[in-house]
Formats: structure tokens, C-alpha cells, sequence
């Protein structure tokens, strides 16, 4: 049968492998050699109760995806509403909005250290060039920026996307409902407020479903930009499970944390994918 | 004649305001938030030893093209890994995918929507929350640190949204199509090969760009089941560019600008198909 393929590889590959983790996440396993014993739901008591770096962990991730989606969206909607007003060259800006995306995390982590040195970067440059030098940053090197710095990133590398959706959602809105409100006297300002932009729910939550996704598993742009630190301040689950399991080689712990991201992605995305799927047979 | 030019004056400014010139420049300002670290990285990489000592905003003295010698003797190896791996994980996984989600988009039986459900739930698992047994997995097929355990990985985890966009492609395409073909005698085989790949080969363009992109830019999987140049992926390579050279970003830069190349010609010569891909995989029409 056709379908064949896919289902093996899916059931391996996700549930067959969920299963797996979930029965490692309750041993003591701590490497290649041997299986580890039983032993119930230690990992998690430990992980829950007694792990300040996994609880320093949660609230960053959670912190970031808040930062990040909570600037991306609007910032998202804004740029669209600018490309949507008819001017020559918006396909050109479309383009530049949406080339961040086109880099991996490795290259986008790659120029923004650049961007972020303190002393050499772009950023903290161009500040005393245009004589601001006083506004120059440590960014990414000091623990109260590090979170923020970050969700810079993720805002520069996805609000281009955010930005695609929406402009095919007010490009979707029917020309009639625009032009009666027009014939009425509405101003461009009242078009986008009271008719466009409540048409935009649906572009909003699965564009939210998205983001939550990237910004819950992102891994490669914080350990390679700092790794986690200064001390623990930019630590995200992501990342505290791989130094985890493959620093300190605590693979059951480690597979602990990888469900405990499992069940969090899906009771926060749940309520989202039931939505989308609402909003589609409507 | 001080007059005359206020009036001058403020019929700029009347027309810069109904011209909408004030939208071009919050447009151009927020272009140079997406262009300015793009800038960074190409600068930097034309740069010479001495010269970084400027900061990365100072243009480049000229196209020095050292840096890129330097960087290209030790991701080249690794470049053509990831070439290697993401063309063979794009066409197998678009493959499988555009089998399963012709299915799914034709036929009712019993399960079928639970049967997607199951599948496209596999997009949004976390790798993080399957690393662990993959890589043990790899290392029992006898193909960890070879790239084959890439090509394996990536199309499996491929398939939930390749599934997810072929059904949507195949649910746009009439079925009268399909009947017609079934009352001349094709059989199920007949009319996937004869009607539907012919009539999806634009799918295809649109799923396999998105897929490519998806996995040339992969870094986790590469960093946990390949060491060394054999069998790492480029992104792997770039990374470890920084940690061996002591502040050489122009090696660095010109690697990591390299290593994107690939893409980057797609967006720009592909926009389209990458758009359609990316509202396929977000808003379903």
C-alpha cells in the first residue's frame, strides 16, 4: 500500500522512539554501556523538585517564546499592513523582509556574534559612530541582556515570515467588504482596524502554532552564540538537555527532560491545533 | 522669496505625505534591520587579517579572497556531504510523502483521519524528545557518524509535513480527473503515475525547495550523529570554524556565507515556490 512508507518511518521514528525515551527517562542509565536500572519516576522528582538549572531553564524558554512571539506577531501584522498599502517595490521589500529566514541558525548565530561583540561588534560600532556611544551594550555577554539579545535574533529571523502570512491574509480579505466601507467614509485607518485586521485570527493562530514550535526546540542559535550563559542565564531546556546527556552523560536524566519538553509543547500547542482546526471548517 | 520658498517648503512636504514617502522610510529602516547583519557577514569575509581590527561596518578594502581559500579547505568535505544528504533526504521524503498524502487526500477508509492526525503530529515533536533513542537507533543499524544515518533521519522526520502539503495539493485537484481515468481502466498504480505525479510535479517543486532548505540548514542532527569532516554536514563544519582560529571571523564569515550560498540562490530565484510552500505549511489553502 502506499501509505506503507510513511506510516513505518512515522511510527518508528516518533512513537516507537517516544515510547523508548519515555521507558530510558525512567531508569538510571548513564551511558553506552549497560541498561540501567528501574527506578520509577526519580528523574522526574529530582527534575521537578530539586534541579534549580532545569527550573532556571523553564522559565527562559518560556520567557523567550514570550518576548519572541509577542513582538514577532505585531511587528508581523505592521509590515504587512505597510506592504499592503499599494506602494512600487514592496515584492523587492518582501524579499529583504524574508531573507533572514533563508540562513540557518548556525550562520544567523555567526553574524549576530559579530553584531552583539562589545567591543568590535556592529552594533555597539555604528552606536559611536552616530555618536550614541553611550548607549552601547554588552548584549549577549551580560546575564540580564543575554535573554533579550536572543529573542532579537529570533525576531529578526522570523518576522519575515510572520510578515508572508499576513500579507496573504489581508490580500484574502474580499475587495467588496473593503470598498463598502470605503463608500461608507472610512479612512485607511478604520479600513485596517475595524474590517482587515479582525479578519486575521486565523493567520494569527497558525502563525502563533509556528513560532511556538521554533521558539520551544530552537537549539542551535543559543549554544552557539552563549552556550547558555553568562552563568545560567540564557540556559534553555533545549540546551540544558543536550549538556545534559551528552556532557555529562546522564542519558536517562536527560531523557527525562526531552519528554518533560514533549508534554509542554503539546499542552501548549493542543488548545492552538484545535483551534486551527476549528477555524478551517468554519 | 523667503516666501516663495516655504510654499516651496510645504508643498514637498504635502506631496512626501500624500506620495506616502514616510511608509518608504519606516520600510528602509526596518531593511536595514534585516540587511545589516547580512552586510556584516559578507564585509567581513572580504576582509584581510589586519583589516578586522575596523569593526565589521568599515567596508572592506577589496574582494581579498583569502579568507574563503582558508575556509573553503575545511568545509569542503562537509559541503558535499550536505549536498549529498539533502538532495537524497528531499527527493525520499517528498516521495513518500506525496504517496501518503495522495492516499490520504482520495481515499476515505476507516482511521484515515486519525491516520493523518498520527502522522502530522510528528511535526511537531521536539527533536530533543526522540534524540536519545536515534541515536542508539543508529548506532544498532551499524550507520552512526555516516551520513546515511542523516539521509535516514531527515526523511522520516520529513515525512508529517510532507504528508501535510501533498494532501492539501492533492485535495485541490478535481476528482473528475481521477474517475474518468478509472472508467478507461486505469488501476490505482495507473492513475498515480499516469494522472497525479504529472499533475503534481509543481507540488513537487514546492514541497522538495521547502524540504532542502529545511534540511541543508540542520544543525542538531548532524552535531549529534556524524564527528569529523567525513561525515558532518556543512552547518557542523561552520560552527567549528570559530572554536580553532583565534578571532579569525573573516574564515568564519566567509564559511559561514559559503555554506549558505545554496539557499540563498533559491530565495532569490525561487521566492515564489518558497512563499507557496511556506503558506501551505501555515495557512492550509
Amino acid at each position: 500500500m502506499f501509505l506503507l512508507p510513511a506510516i513505518i518511518l512515522v511510527a518508528v521514528f516518533v512513537y516507537v522512539f517516544l515510547g523508548w525515551n519515555l521507558w530510558l527517562s525512567l531508569t538510571d542509565w548513564k551511558g553506552l554501556g549497560g541498561t540501567g536500572e528501574f527506578v520509577g519516576l526519580k528523574n522526574y522528582i529530582k527534575m521537578l523538585t530539586h534541579d534549580r538549572i532545569f527550573m532556571i531553564s523553564l522559565k527562559n524558554t518560556l520567557v523567550l517564546s514570550g518576548i519572541f512571539i509577542g513582538v514577532t506577531i505585531p511587528l508581523g501584522l505592521f509590515n504587512a499592513i505597510l506592504l499592503d498599502m499599494g506602494l512600487r517595490g514592496r515584492r523587492l521589500f518582501r524579499l529583504i523582509y524574508l531573507l533572514p529566514l533563508s540562513f540557518s541558525f548556525v550562520v544567523s548565530a555567526t553574524m549576530w556574534l559579530w553584531m552583539y561583540a562589545p567591543e568590535s561588534g556592529a552594533i555597539n560600532t555604528l552606536l559611536r559612530m552616530i555618536g550614541l556611544g553611550s548607549l552601547a551594550q554588552p548584549w549577549i555577554t551580560a546575564s540580564s541582556q543575554s535573554i533579550l539579545s536572543l529573542a532579537i535574533v529570533y525576531i529578526w529571523q522570523f518576522s519575515g515570515f510572520a510578515t508572508l502570512v499576513y500579507y496573504a491574509g489581508i490580500a484574502a480579505v474580499p475587495q467588496q467588504l473593503i470598498e463598502a466601507a470605503l463608500v461608507d467614509g472610512a479612512s485607511t485607518f478604520r479600513k485596517y482596524m475595524s474590517i482587515i485586521i479582525p479578519l486575521q485570527r486565523q493567520a494569527t493562530v497558525t502563525t502563533v502554532v509556528l513560532l511556538l514550535m521554533y521558539s520551544l526546540r530552537v537549539f542551535d542559535l543559543v549554544w552557539l552564540t552563549t552556550g547558555g550563559g553568562p552563568g545560567y542565564s540564557s540556559q534553555i531546556l533545549s540546551t540544558y538537555m543536550w549538556r545534559v546527556t551528552f556532557n555529562r552523560n546522564q542519558f536517562a536524566y536527560g531523557a527525562a527532560i526531552g519528554i518533560f519538553m514533549f508534554l509542554l509543547s503539546m499542552v501548549i500547542l493542543i488548545p492552538f491545533l484545535v483551534a486551527v482546526r476549528r477555524g478551517e471548517e468554519a | 522669496m523667503r516666501a516663495l520658498k516655504r510654499r516651496k517648503m510645504t508643498s514637498f512636504i504635502k506631496r512626501l505625505v500624500r506620495r506616502k514617502y514616510y511608509i518608504y522610510i519606516i520600510l528602509l529602516g526596518l531593511s536595514v534591520f534585516y540587511l545589516l547583519p547580512i552586510y556584516a557577514m559578507i564585509n567581513t569575509s572580504f576582509k584581510t587579517a589586519p583589516e578586522l581590527a575596523y569593526g565589521p561596518i568599515q567596508l572592506a578594502k577589496g574582494f581579498n579572497l583569502s579568507a574563503y581559500g582558508e575556509a573553503f579547505q575545511r568545509i569542503k568535505q562537509p559541503y558535499v556531504n550536505s549536498a549529498i544528504m539533502a538532495v537524497s533526504a528531499t527527493l525520499l521524503s517528498s516521495f513518500i510523502g506525496a504517496m501518503a498524502g495522495y492516499v490520504l487526500s482520495r481515499y476515505r477508509f476507516r482511521g484515515s483521519s486519525i491516520v493523518f492526525f498520527l502522522i502530522i503530529i510528528g511535526f511537531y515533536v521536539a527533536p530533543q524528545s526522540i534524540l536519545i533513542p536515534l541515536v542508539r537507533f543508529m548506532g544498532m543499524l551499524g550507520i552512526y557518524n555516516t551520513y546515511f544515518a542523516l539521509i535516514l533521519t531527515h526523511t522520516a522526520y520529513g515525512v508529517p509535513i510532507t504528508t501535510l502539503l501533498f494532501k492539501h495539493y492533492f485535495d485541490a485537484i478535481p476528482t473528475a480527473l481521477v474517475e474518468s481515468a478509472q472508467i478507461d481502466g486505469c488501476s490505482v498504480i495507473g492513475v498515480f503515475t499516469k494522472i497525479m505525479l504529472p499533475l503534481a510535479l509543481p507540488g513537487f517543486a514546492v514541497v522538495g525547495i521547502f524540504q532542502f532548505t529545511n534540511i541543508w540548514n540542520d544543525y542538531l542532527y548532524g552535531l549529534t550523529l556524524t564527528q569529523g569532516v567525513a561525515s558532518q554536514p556543512v552547518t557542523v563544519a561552520v560552527a567549528n570554524l570559530k572554536g580553532t582560529t583565534v578571532a579569525a571571523w573573516n574564515v568564519h564569515m566567509a564559511g559561514a556565507f559559503m555554506s549558505s550560498i545554496p539557499v540563498l540562490v533559491i530565495y532569490l530565484f525561487f521566492l515564489r515556490l518558497i512563499v507557496k510552500g511556506l503558506l501551505m505549511g501555515s495557512v492550509k489553502e
